[in-house]
């Protein structure tokens, strides 16, 4: 493990270094939007309403890049996350995998660009098929994608089983005999199976306990360090994100906020709302946690139907004035992206 | 120092499964002091929550059982009471606060009829007395238009506004002891920062004594006074919040430091691990259930159980050694 640690360390001295070199970006979102319709009021007077789950996004993900997404609930991480993958159909904008469309292609037209995307997600339990075994399980993609003879597919399970750190004897074993940390693991497995240019990860170790949250988050870098992989990484936990990303971007209701370097969204977060979000946050330190100030956020997050003529954090921004109601902010910059007409 | 108002001794709790006797409390002590926030931290499974369970009489028997200890309230022993005595303290002198608000909440009652139903059964309240009692609790935990919005039904309010109900229900009869069993886990971070202060704000208003149950770090340095860690069924350490923070001594609260990333830090380039797994808690080796997974264990720990003991700065830990001195080892984990 210890030669790996020295690699992980390499990536993250130079984030964004090696990966700028490629002009076009691995994966691009284009103002992409995904509302989900719904009718409301008494049957006299329906009024067709959306919930605008993701209202207008736009960013990039460069190769062998982490691309962290942050948000409280229902801020549209995951639905995000879903429609880059056609797992959701989005209701306009675009995705761009690698210069080519592919946002609302059919299943099978989008069946080879799925051989370069896959997804990690959050629940260990419920992600793996309990009847199948962990072989079988990792083995499912390339069976899917016709990746390897089927001799040399069990090799290859075993050589990623001991890549992810698992013990390439279980191979027979089911997941229940697993532990959490360890069907994260096996999880990792299948989404490298496919051999894939960009994994997404909903809430990779939120679900795991913090001693075990390392190994994984360890892993996951180590992994980028040796295979080049970019990874979309969504979490609701700020600590672990920036550790892992290169650049974060920063949702609320829908939006991206903020988007910039790690470094600089975590030091000058220059919007309101991260500047909130990242004060809320309590440090594992009695002294420091006495004197923070914090900039505290009255009330909650308002329902994603409403539609704002102006910036939709305008009613809890601490420092909103008359025309933030007015007129929409958008995300502007050059490195660090702001939306919001006075950071 | 005050007199406790809880004092734990000895508590160790068993569960009968089907791959045997699970002990998933063992030989716990500890006391609180009023006006005081004494933090539990451990990872699942560990037992923070059973220990607290069973204080109040909430284990399920079967299959667990309160195999030894007692839990001095007010000089009596909250373990040897019958339902009726038991209940007459829960919820009255000593309360719960849960996780989930959702689930510990009724769904097909009011919130009214949740608030008003501790107050007329404990501090026999009328009606009138009790409903308007229960929109003052509303009003002091923060939730808006609460005359009004007392006659909703839990699924109306949001998860924060749902653990704000649960408080106001549990401070509504002054409780001398508040247990809070990772009261902001499910929340999202800003609503957890409105909680934890809201909690801080009635401690000092009532002087209540707080267990704080958590696997958060960054919470319990926001609001404990004092913490212990907790690993497989025992106390491992305890501490001032400042002492353990800055000089952990057990190996264990060392790593789960260690294997934090930090807010506030220049990303470190890799986090430290505690690699392996917790243990079993059904079968168990004689010596520390730490040393598995330890970087600084010794032979004399694969034979020997370390007692709690007490240090010099006043503080309990449990190991042989002494981690800011003793070498580390580089540990291998198939």
């Amino acid at each position: 493990m210890a030669e790996n640690n020295v690699s992980a360390e390499l990536v993250k001295e130079s984030p964004g270094g090696t990966v700028a070199a490629t002009d076009a970006p691995l994966l691009e979102v284009r103002d992409l939007k995904v509302h989900f319709p719904f009718r409301r009021g008494p049957f006299w007077n329906r009024q067709q309403a959306a919930v605008r789950a993701v209202d207008g996004i736009s960013f990039e993900v460069r190769e062998g890049e982490t691309f962290g997404l942050v948000g409280e609930s229902g801020c549209g991480k995951s639905t995000t996350a879903r429609a880059i993958l056609n797992l959701i159909h989005s209701t306009s904008g675009q995705v761009l995998l690698n210069g080519r469309p592919i946002h609302r292609l059919s299943d099978s037209a989008m069946r080879p660009y799925r051989r370069q995307m896959q997804m990690i997600f959050q629940d260990p339990f419920a992600s793996l098929n309990p009847r199948m075994t962990v072989g079988r399980i990792i083995g499912e993609p390339m069976k899917i994608f016709n990746l390897h003879t089927p001799r040399t597919r069990r090799l290859e399970v075993m050589r990623l089983m001991e890549l992810v750190g698992l013990n390439p004897r279980f191979v027979r074993r089911y997941p229940h005999e697993f532990s959490g940390g360890q069907r994260q693991r096996i999880g990792i497995a299948r989404a490298l199976a496919a051999d894939p240019k960009l994994i997404i990860c909903d809430e990779p170790v939120s679900a795991l306990d913090v001693s075990i949250q390392a190994q994984v988050v360890n892993l996951l870098m180590e992994l980028q360090a040796e295979l080049g992989v970019a990874y979309v990484f969504i979490a609701h936990d700020l600590s672990v994100v920036r550790h892992i990303s290169h650049r974060v971007g920063v949702m609320y209701l829908g939006r991206l906020v903020e988007v910039a370097e790690a470094r600089d969204l975590y030091d000058q977060p220059r919007h309101p709302y991260t500047q909130a979000l990242l004060s809320a946050v309590p440090v594992p330190d009695p002294q420091i946690e006495r004197t923070r100030q914090r900039t505290e956020l009255s009330g909650e997050v308002p329902s994603p139907e409403i539609i704002y003529p102006g910036c939709p954090f305008a009613d809890r921004c601490p420092i909103a004035e008359p025309e933030c109601r007015d007129r929409p902010p958008h995300l502007e910059g050059d490195g660090h992206q702001v939306s919001c007409h006075l950071a | 120092m005050t007199q406790p108002v809880l004092q734990v001794d000895n508590l160790s709790v068993q569960f009968k499964t089907d791959d045997g006797m699970v002990r998933a409390v063992r030989d716990v002590s500890f006391a609180v002091h009023p006006g005081e926030t004494l933090g539990i931290v451990g990872e699942s499974g560990s037992g923070k929550s059973v220990t607290n369970l069973a204080i109040m009489g909430l284990i399920p028997r079967p299959p667990g059982q309160v195999t030894s200890g007692r839990a001095i309230y007010g000089g009596r022993d909250l373990l040897r009471l019958n339902a009726r005595q038991l209940s007459d303290i829960r919820g009255r002198r000593v309360a719960m606060i849960f996780q989930d608000p959702m689930t510990s909440l009724n769904p097909f009652l009011t919130v009214a009829e949740q608030l008003t139903e501790v107050t007329r059964r404990h501090l026999g309240h009328t009606r009138r007395q009790a409903l308007d009692h229960a929109v003052t609790m509303l009003e002091r935990v923060g939730i808006p238009a609460a005359s009004r919005r007392i006659e909703d039904y839990p699924h109306q309010f949001s998860g924060g506004m749902r653990q704000r109900v649960m408080i106001a229900i549990a401070l509504s009869c002054r409780p001398e002891v508040l247990i809070a069993d990772e009261p902001t886990t499910a929340l999202d971070v800003t609503i957890q920062a409105q909680i934890l202060d809201l909690m801080r704000q009635l401690q000092e208003e009532e002087g209540t004594a707080i267990i704080m149950i958590t696997h958060d770090l960054g919470v319990i340095a926001n609001v404990c006074h004092r913490v212990n860690v907790m690993y497989a069924g025992r106390f491992v350490e305890e501490a001032t919040v400042d002492d353990l923070f800055a000089r952990p001594r057990h190996p264990y609260t060392l790593g789960l430091l260690q294997s934090i990333p930090r807010l506030d830090e220049e990303a470190a380039a890799v986090l430290t691990p505690i690699e392996g797994q917790p243990p079993d808690l059904s079968e168990m080796s004689p010596g520390c259930a730490f040393e598995p997974r330890c970087r600084f264990a010794v032979d004399r720990c694969r034979q020997e159980r370390p007692a709690l003991e007490t240090g010099p700065d006043g503080g309990r830990h449990a190991c042989f050694v002494d981690v800011e001195t003793a070498p580390q080892q580089e540990r291998q984990h198939g």
